[in-house]
């Protein structure tokens, strides 16, 4: 989850994620190179009273700053695409898991093998047990294995909506009529807090999601316990 | 007359100069710039990563993550 006054992204769980973040930090990198300049330059200009006033043309400079930008704007996108088909990698998924967004709350359906099904609501602040994160936590949890590939497949039964998990890089639209695909590879066992990020009416802020990442065994004794 | 005289000034070329000076240092500045993030910032960030999970067990991690629990 996110703590106050974080600036950063949350503490990567997938390696989607950690590449993400390593991507950003590079894109980053670059936005302060562009920006100090900038700064340096506009601080030269304004500390200065010599002007040259008969200036016809700037070949060599203007050739400068077209060829530089292209050149930068090839290092933003080379690993740019690199991750954008790393995320699009055919995997066979062990496990499928469908979530529908309603208004205002995620229903999930575990089909593969038996027909588990459940609403995931948000706990109200007044019901929260000491410890609990305030608008985060749900009655029901989305247990799920790790060091999985799991497909996730994202409607919505009502209005717009978008299935998010910040830690695992995942930030999916849940639209009416149409079925949008994820897939989800946790590195690590824990809990993992999103919350819807498409406007959805009053209850937008109060619909969030949370992933109990286990270990396989402790996955198939849930499902066996909640089917019961 | 005056003994001695004052050396004629520069007074050409001084916006080139200038120019010349200072383009050099913006350069400088910006990558210094990115070279600190980078060397502060990414590669810390790389580093601490590949150190958490060169001896990572999920399973230790999960136990602990249980035993703290109750």
């Amino acid at each position: 989850m996110a703590h106050p006054a974080q600036l950063g992204f949350q503490d990567a769980a997938s390696p989607i994620m950690e590449e993400l973040m390593y991507f950003h930090d590079h894109t980053l990198m670059i936005v302060f190179l562009i920006s100090s300049l900038v700064l340096y330059i506009i601080s030269l200009m304004l500390t200065t009273e010599l002007t040259h006033t008969s200036t016809m043309d700037a070949q060599e400079v203007e050739t400068v700053w077209t060829i530089l930008p292209a050149v930068i704007l090839i290092l933003i996108a080379l690993p740019s695409l690199r991750i954008l088909y790393m995320m699009d990698e055919i995997t066979t998924p062990t496990l499928t898991l469908k979530t529908m967004g309603h208004q205002w709350y995620w229903s999930y359906e575990y089909t593969d093998y038996e027909n588990l099904c459940f609403d995931s609501y948000m706990t109200p602040p007044l019901e929260l047990d000491p410890g609990e994160l305030r608008l985060l936590e749900v009655d029901n949890r989305v247990v799920l294995p790790t060091e999985m590939s799991i497909r996730m497949l994202i409607s919505s039964e009502d209005v717009l909506h978008s299935w998010t998990v910040p830690s695992l890089g995942v930030k999916t639209d849940a639209i009416p009529g149409r079925l949008n695909q994820a897939t989800l590879m946790t590195s690590r066992p824990g809990i993992y807090y999103g919350q819807c990020s498409e406007i959805c009416g009053a209850n937008h802020s109060f619909m969030p999601i949370v992933l109990e990442l286990v270990p396989l065994k402790h996955f198939e004794e849930w499902l066996l316990s909640t089917l019961e | 007359m005056a003994s001695g005289t004052l050396a004629k000034p520069q007074m050409r070329g001084l916006l080139a100069r200038r120019l010349r000076i200072h383009i050099v240092g913006a350069f400088i500045v910006s990558l210094g710039v990115a070279t600190l993030y980078k060397l502060g910032v990414a590669e810390p960030r790389k580093k601490a990563y590949a150190d958490f999970y060169r001896n990572y067990g999920s399973m230790k991690d999960f136990e602990e993550m249980r035993k703290s629990a109750k």
